[in-house]
């Protein structure tokens, strides 16, 4: 199970990472720290494309799911851009 | 009492659980956006952590070792009682009724041009016209793995080496990495972090080690043709494999 762990423990590494360098920077938008957190999450999960075809069919699931977040909030901000 | 012992899930569940109910202390109560967000972070690595826990393999890594070894042992009985010391020759499926094998010649020198037809599927096996063009033909790891393989196997180095990277580093985690060297008819394979290694056994002298096993079937299959493990080292976590492809 060395490949799931080391997929785990870089997409935690890289999530607490980046929430702690917007942290720093003064980032106050929730939907800057979720856009951020998805691109990596769907970075990682591209990049390990070696797993098992198991966890690849879970994985698509959830980065199906967190896409679909995402397009919210990028729909939200055209919205808020545009009626501006 | 159903008792959970799936690391993946027992964290999954955890994280899952303390983000969602952190999320909106820290949003609502604490109002801290950054709380909030590494709130939000466990939540998605707690579904990840789940998602991987129902991809493990329903029987344990120890019972999948006993298995492996009371097979090995069992076809390592039947090569010492006949003798056979030849190395073997790992035949693609469409030698071998769809599946590929290993056949382990009973004379040293083996003429391929005999193996053009497809072989019959038993274990005793004649593969010529003549009395002595007799084999045994047995499964090995590599045969069984590749049944479920869901990837075209190209002939080319980099689809070999793409082929046994996903089988040996993402389906059975034998191994950290795969490099493959293609010249003329050899084919040098080197596996980086495998856990499998090669020992100096009546079955590995024969058959090979199963990582060797594994690297020969896919090489076979992607190239069509009989290949032959010629040598097999170990060193420092690293397995160096020289597969001759035989034609």
């Amino acid at each position: 199970m060395r490949a799931f762990n080391l997929y785990l423990t870089i997409i935690i590494l890289a999530s607490c990472l980046a929430n702690v360098v917007m942290t720093f920077m003064g980032q106050n938008d929730l939907t800057v720290y979720f856009t951020v957190n998805v691109i990596i999450f769907l970075v990682i999960t591209l990049l390990h494309v070696y797993l098992n075809p198991a966890a690849r069919r879970s994985l698509s699931a959830i980065a199906l799911v967190l896409f679909g977040g995402f397009m919210v909030i990028v729909v939200l901000k055209v919205i808020e851009v545009l009626s501006s | 009492m159903r008792q959970t012992r799936n690391p993946y899930q027992i964290l999954g569940l955890g994280l899952s659980i303390a983000g969602a109910i952190f999320a909106p202390i820290a949003y609502f109560l604490i109002a801290s956006v950054p709380l909030t967000a590494i709130a939000i972070s466990a939540v998605m690595i707690g579904f990840t952590s789940l998602a991987l826990a129902n991809a493990r393999p329903y029987i344990s890594p120890e019972a999948s070792e006993i298995i492996l070894k009371a097979g090995m042992e069992n076809t390592a009985a039947l090569l010492e009682e006949l003798g056979l010391r030849n190395k073997a020759i790992y035949l693609p499926s469409s030698l071998r009724g769809g599946r590929p094998q290993a056949l382990i010649p009973l004379k040293d020198v083996i003429e391929l041009d005999r193996i053009k037809e497809k072989i019959p599927g038993r274990l005793i096996v004649r593969y010529g016209n003549n009395p002595e063009d007799m084999a045994i033909a047995v499964t090995t790891p590599g045969s069984i793995k590749l049944d479920g393989l869901d990837i075209n196997v190209g002939a080319t180095p980099t689809e070999i080496e793409r082929a046994m990277t996903y089988v040996l580093t993402g389906l059975l985690d034998l191994a950290n990495s795969v490099a493959v060297i293609v010249m003329d008819n050899k084919i040098t394979v080197d596996v980086n972090g495998s856990r499998l290694h090669y020992e100096d056994i009546w079955y590995y002298r024969c058959l090979g080690s199963p990582v060797a096993s594994i690297v020969a079937t896919i090489a076979c299959e992607a190239l069509g043709k009989p290949v032959r493990i010629v040598e097999e080292s170990y060193q420092r976590g690293k397995s160096h494999i020289l597969l001759e492809v035989l034609s």
